[in-house]
């Protein structure tokens, strides 16, 4: 697993202080800009830059390919639960999305597509796997070092290695024991035949309800184990008519209409999702009315209903989840986990249900607190420390001690209701300002204050106490004390407006 | 028992798990079962799998219900804990030649009304209702029972499965104590009223009218086991000694309640009480299983086969 080879480099680089000094580093001559990662956020980031003739760029890639999530979540039946005209770049419209909610080939095709268009290719140095991105106080410069060994310098720094981008499998007692095969829903075996196959799902979030439906479909037993329920909704997806492509080709007007109309839809979600307001009782009662509708057995239905507020958890949208579910050949079990075992799953009420392979569909390591690998700021300071008692920005972006580094998906920047590239469209803007800013007042360092972003955060946090996020249940949006460094407690049209700005007076401005 | 700490408890409760498969259903001893035992024991087995499922039930309405996630995880575990308390009891059922087939031996009657009960209404209950009458089904019938099972059955793998059974119970108790002792805490009085306001409730009245004629069923069973009906009664006094232990579990009023229903229980001298009850017993018997609707989903994923 990718997590398992950084864990490894950064074991090498703690013992490797004198293995550096023998074989120096491959040196290049210091960029503009160094983005880390060639997903979503860096292709945006790199093109917005371009388009504001910052061409200078460097992209570090660990892969072979572009794409980032969609690039590694290749698990049947992937794809987003946004709709695809607003899950897409504003900048770069597709009139030919084949379905309202498109697969996850489909969007890969259309990041890869944006390479072309926007010609990025020569900017991204491919198998380039970050260990290591260092500040100079002296020189102004973040030097990136890769796990090939060379190291990679530039004025700014942008972090776009993405915050769902190392699968984990879960902590379970005896999970090494088992001898069938294991398959983590990020990393997908597409050479495993599961036809005929004794089959368990471990997991019963966003990637679980898209791959049980279509694995009931081959697998001769299919048996899913849930922990908690989440609130599952509707999803209105159908093919797009030709005559919607020919008007989007045509008239690109109506494209951008259908967009902030969407938009608009999703920022009305926001009062149901984000506070807990009368929208919040509708949306509830959408989601057991739905529920109703497609399961029957009363039982069934008690499993499958959360015991907490919508929008506490991430809401999932499918029509054929519950469906799948009661299919002959499919079991769900809401026993606790006692352990895994040689041959499958031990449940607490004294059963071991035996596999020929488990599906791990259990999410990713979101990191709260770390870094996906060292990250030193003004005079070495570490990234993870300064962060151990839960990450904290400014607007989301910059942190303070680390001049010139820009955070896409920092801390509180995630969105519940609406479409991530909305967001990410903002940071992106945001980045160029501040570069923009570094080389037209030719300075040194772009350093956020420290006041600035405790005023910041100290608002955020006032406002994520009133939200749905912390009313009590468990989620990744938490770290184990229950302090939310994830969600951005408002719409996105508020997220959009804090971040029209760059306000040069929370900034220290060095010059060199 | 000093008041525990609930979330060590979580942690002893996930760290001490077993499954069916470690025990060896074949291993044997099963002949130690006489022929005289045999029909009387078939019966007492499938009412004792049927409580253990009914208390499993009974804890998922808790589990939905907890103030705090850690008795909400508690009470998730112990819901399982006690189906494969079932699950045990059933493949011992398997290893006596007592099931026919694959079939689920029928619940009695009064059973089968519980089961009416909780799963139409159990999910409405306020957590303190349950908290109480839990540890007191748990006390009076299944601690009760299987101990006059350990009395009179010398199969050592019967003895093997319920010296596991009996450590889950007794962090059942042990929790269910505490529970009971936290909701004895504050405002007297307003819970007074409010428990008052729930007596009202037609919803509990109906609880009551199928539990009260189960406590006299399972007497009448334990006798015609040939069990002295005085062990069972002992057990019921152990509710009343543990769970008035303190004035915070005295200032339950719900244990006060339960507390004097298991005194009218165990004197049989009380008329008023067992006339009427015993009369529900024999006229629930004469109930035509047709009457009744289909059994739950929930009935039917009990099973006596280690792995799946």
């Amino acid at each position: 697993m990718t997590n398992a080879t950084t864990n490894r480099n950064s074991g090498k680089r703690a013992n490797g202080a004198k293995a550096k000094s023998l074989a120096a580093p491959k040196r290049s001559r210091p960029s503009t800009v160094l983005i880390v990662g060639a997903g979503f956020a860096g292709l945006g980031a790199a093109i917005r830059l371009q388009q504001a003739g910052i061409k200078d760029i460097v992209m570090l890639e660990r892969a072979s390919e572009v794409g980032g999530t969609w690039r590694d979540n290749t698990y049947p039946g992937a794809a987003c639960d946004i709709p695809s005209n607003l899950y897409s770049y504003s900048f770069d419209p597709n009139p030919d999305w084949s379905r309202s909610f498109s697969g996850s080939a489909e969007i890969l095709d259309y990041i890869k597509a944006m390479v072309e268009r926007f010609d990025l290719g020569n900017y991204i140095r491919f198998n380039q796997n970050v260990t290591d991105l260092a500040y100079d106080d002296d020189q102004g410069l973040w030097h990136a070092t890769t796990e090939a060994g060379e190291v990679f310098s530039a004025r700014a720094a942008v972090m776009a290695q993405g915050p769902l981008s190392n699968a984990s499998f879960p902590a379970i007692t005896g999970i090494d024991e088992f001898q069938g095969h294991k398959i983590h829903s990020a990393a997908w075996d597409h050479d495993y035949d599961f036809r005929g196959k004794k089959v368990g799902v471990i997991g019963t979030g966003a990637s679980a309800i898209q791959i049980i439906p279509e694995l009931v479909r081959d697998a001769d037993k299919l048996t899913v184990f849930q922990r908690t329920p989440a609130w599952v909704m509707p999803r209105p997806d159908f093919q797009t008519p030709n005559w919607q492509k020919t008007l989007f080709r045509k008239l690109p007007a109506s494209q951008s209409a259908l967009r902030k109309g969407l938009y608009l839809a999703h920022e009305s979600m926001a009062l149901a999702v984000i506070w807990n307001s009368p929208m919040t009782a509708i949306a509830e009662r959408l989601g057991r009315w739905h529920l109703k509708r497609q399961v029957k057995d009363k039982w069934l239905r008690r499993q499958l209903t959360p015991n907490y507020r919508i929008g506490c958890k991430r809401i999932l949208v499918s029509n054929d989840y519950y469906p799948a579910l009661q299919q002959p050949n499919c079991k769900l079990i809401t026993w606790p986990i006692a352990r895994l075992s040689e041959n499958g799953i031990r449940t607490v009420e004294g059963i071991e249900h035996q596999f020929d392979c488990i599906v791990f569909a259990t999410g990713f390591e979101v990191s709260h607190s770390g870094t996906p690998f060292p990250v030193r700021g003004s005079g070495g300071r570490l990234l993870a420390e300064d962060w151990q008692r839960g990450a904290q920005a400014y607007k989301s972006i910059n942190v303070a001690g680390y001049p010139n580094l820009f955070l896409t998906f920092g801390p509180n920047s995630g969105p519940g209701h609406n479409s991530a590239l909305v967001y990410m469209e903002s940071q992106i803007d945001y980045i160029v300002k501040g570069v923009r800013t570094i080389l037209d007042k030719n300075l040194k360092a772009l350093a956020v204050r420290d006041r600035a972003q405790q005023v910041y955060n100290a608002d955020i946090q006032r406002r994520l106490a009133k939200t749905n996020w912390n009313s009590g249940c468990k989620s990744w949006y938490l770290t184990e004390d229950g302090f939310n460094a994830t969600m951005f407690p408002g719409f996105a049209t508020q997220y959009a407006s804090q971040m029209e700005e760059l306000d040069l007076k929370d900034y220290a401005l060095i010059t060199a | 028992m000093a008041k525990i700490d609930l979330d060590k408890m979580l942690e002893k409760v996930k760290n001490t798990q077993w499954a069916l498969s470690d025990i060896d259903w074949d291993a044997p001893g099963a002949d130690l079962i006489t022929e005289e035992q045999w029909p009387k024991l078939k019966e007492f087995m499938a009412d004792l799998m049927w409580i253990e499922h009914v208390g499993a039930r009974a804890f998922a309405a808790m589990a939905n219900k907890a103030p705090t996630d850690t008795l909400r995880q508690l009470y998730s575990y112990f819901h399982a804990e006690e189906q494969r308390h079932a699950n045990a009891e059933m493949a011992l059922m398997k290893r006596w030649g007592m099931l026919d087939g694959d079939e689920l031996p029928e619940p009695n009657i009064n059973l089968r009304l519980v089961i009416e009960w909780l799963d139409r209404y159990s999910d409405e209950m306020p957590v303190y209702v349950l908290g109480t009458v839990v540890p007191m089904l748990e006390i009076a019938l299944d601690g009760a029972l299987c101990k006059f099972l350990l009395d009179t059955v010398e199969d050592p793998v019967c003895h093997a499965a319920f010296e596991k059974i009996n450590d889950d119970e007794s962090r059942h108790l042990g929790v269910g104590f505490t529970v009971m002792e936290m909701q004895g805490h504050g405002a007297t009085y307003i819970k007074m009223v409010q428990m008052a306001a729930r007596l009202m409730d037609p919803r509990l009245i109906l609880g009551i009218a199928s539990y009260f004629p189960l406590l006299n069923k399972m007497r009448d069973n334990v006798v015609a086991m040939g069990l002295s009906e005085e062990k069972l009664y002992e057990c019921m006094r152990k509710f009343e000694k543990i769970g008035g232990r303190t004035e915070d579990g005295r200032r339950n009023p719900w244990f006060q309640i339960i507390k004097l229903h298991s005194r009218w229980v165990v004197d049989r001298d009380n008329r008023l009480y067992h006339k009427p009850v015993d009369a529900i017993v024999k006229a629930t018997s004469y109930i035509p299983r047709k009457a009744l609707p289909a059994v739950p989903s929930w009935v039917k994923e009990l099973t006596y086969k280690p792995t799946a």
